[in-house]
């Protein structure tokens, strides 16, 4: 069953509050009335009500008061002001202090209905809309145990039970079966790490790897990524290409996900090139940011893709598919460089090659900066440089 | 030959399970399996075991990491090896923000991911094995 709503009326003149509790008596509430601001606060607090109707003109506390601690309690009850023709303005004013509504004395039973019962609306508007949005967080936040859990567990036993079936057959198999043993592998592999990308943007809050910036290398950040995409590139026998210039680039920055950031790039690029062509990877300083480039020479990207290839669940449609991706990669990269407070950019050309672009604010690397130093420490020294 | 050792899995997928015992038998160890955190305990209060596998998300949560708590608080049992297998690496981070990846509850452990190539959890066990043997030795 629903609970009765309550209203309250603060307002000096009992002929009002009388009224007020006679019109609402009809309907399915609990009406409370308070003579003055005081008064009318505490019952704000003990009463816990929908709505207060609050008189402007009173003696003591100013209705305007009255309306910044209901507001200041509990910003979610509604509030409606009270007021003479003559202090219309002043209703306009409460209005903009973030009162719902007002009602001009003297008025109709009618009137104090019909705006009794769109404040009604309206609160249960509001509890909704927060309701729902402590929903929707807790769902984006639980989501990635759930689907972790959900997902991943049935998947990882099916890859446990293959291991040991492939481990108990070994000396038995034929090199065909071992070949269709290592599809399935590949393919449950490719899903675990599908799920992994997914989540990673359904959950993390990119935002928070900037809690733990500090001054980071971006070379080191580019080795690590080319040494985890070496396998795939010497697969294909592509040769990737680095071209370091010094000072080699320090940023505020987190090294792992720069690094995530990186092998995304460099992954792609390796992905859509040719066998035995080249990556060519670029780190340079410009003006104040640290530029790193990846160039291959493989399918491109056509016009009308590259608007879209940063959003989520892109996936190229450049006729020429080559590898699957899971549409996530450029997002991610995209979330994390923002991060970063840098930007990237895509140039390309379908059947031709592609070259990205990441540009990172740099950091001065002087005597007073030495990449050991706290991030506290590195952000001051930061805003003594700009 | 010696005796082969003894190897409780705490897990609560018993098909994930079945794929570790697997391995682990055809490699000579001895296996037991509990598929919850109460029953585990009890296992390993019962029966000694030279070497635990303990998976982290069960039940309601991270039910895992009482057990290697648990476990921790106990001058006995604090002494058996723990190999975490986990599904998820990142939410052993986010349970722990701010320390390294892994965090280490008991005297000797290690995390691996699931799933677990069969030689890397062979090398992993027997790894953990020989620390808790040096370990033991050591106190004496």
């Amino acid at each position: 069953m629903e609970n009765k709503h309550k209203i309250l009326v603060i307002d000096d003149e009992e002929v009002v509050l009388d009224s007020c509790r006679e019109i609402l008596a009809g309907g399915n509430y609990h009406v409370a009335t308070a003579m003055d601001g005081t008064v009318g606060l505490k019952l704000v607090q003990e009463f816990l009500p929908d709505i207060v109707f609050v008189d402007l003109k009173m003696p003591g506390i100013s209705g305007f008061e009255v309306l910044e601690k209901i507001c200041a309690l509990d910003p979610t009850i509604v509030t409606v002001v009270i007021t003479g023709y003559a202090t219309v303005s002043s209703a306009v004013e409460a209005m903009k202090k973030g009162a719902y509504d007002f009602l001009p004395k003297p008025f109709t039973p009618e009137e104090l209905r019909l705006i009794t019962q769109r404040g009604l609306e309206k609160r249960k508007l509001v509890l909704e809309t927060i309701a729902l949005r402590r929903e929707k967080e807790m769902l984006r936040e639980h989501f990635a145990a759930i689907v972790s859990h959900e997902l991943k567990a049935p998947l990882s036993a099916i890859q446990q039970n293959l291991f040991a079936l492939v481990a108990a057959l070994s000396s038995k198999l034929t090199e065909g079966q071992k070949s269709l043993f290592e599809r399935m592998k590949s393919r449950i592999d490719d899903l675990l790490k599908l799920i992994h990308t997914w989540l990673r943007v359904m959950s993390a809050d990119i935002g928070k790897i900037q809690e733990n910036f500090k001054s980071t290398l971006v070379t080191s950040a580019v080795s690590k990524a080319i040494e985890s995409v070496q396998l795939h590139a010497t697969h294909k026998d592509i040769e990737i290409i680095t071209s370091v210039e010094e000072p080699s680039g320090l940023v505020h920055g987190d090294e792992g996900t720069l690094a995530e950031a990186f092998v995304n790039i460099i992954g792609n690029a390796v992905k859509y090139s040719r066998v035995g062509s080249q990556v060519i990877v670029k780190v340079e300083e410009k003006e104040d940011n640290v530029l790193i480039s990846v160039t291959d020479t493989g399918v491109g990207i056509s016009k009308e893709d590259l608007p879209f290839i940063f959003g989520d669940f892109y996936v190229g449609k450049s006729g020429y598919m080559v590898e699957r991706g899971s549409g996530l990669g450029l997002a991610i990269t995209r979330r994390i460089v923002e991060a970063h407070n840098g930007s990237i950019s895509v140039e390309s050309e379908l059947g031709k090659g592609s070259t990205f672009v990441i540009r990172l604010p740099a950091l001065k690397n002087d005597s007073h900066n030495q990449p050991t130093l706290d991030s506290e420490a590195l952000a001051n020294s930061q805003e003594g440089d700009t | 030959m010696s005796q082969p050792k003894k190897i409780l899995i705490i897990d609560d997928d018993p098909d994930f399970v079945e794929g570790l015992r697997s391995i682990l038998e055809a490699a000579n160890y001895g296996v037991d399996a509990a598929y919850n955190p109460k029953d585990g305990f009890q296992a390993l209060q019962a029966k000694h075991y030279d070497l635990l596998l303990l998976d982290i998300m069960m039940g309601r949560g991270a039910e895992g990491i009482m057990v290697a708590r648990k476990l921790n608080k106990d001058p006995k049992l604090r002494e058996i090896p723990v190999l975490i297998i986990t599904g998820i690496r990142e939410q052993i981070a986010f349970l722990f923000p701010g320390q390294a990846v892994h965090p280490h509850f008991m005297p000797v452990d290690e995390l691996v991911e699931k799933p677990v190539e069969p030689k890397f959890l062979l090398d992993k066990v027997s790894d953990l094995l020989h620390r808790a043997e040096a370990r033991k030795a050591q106190a004496k």
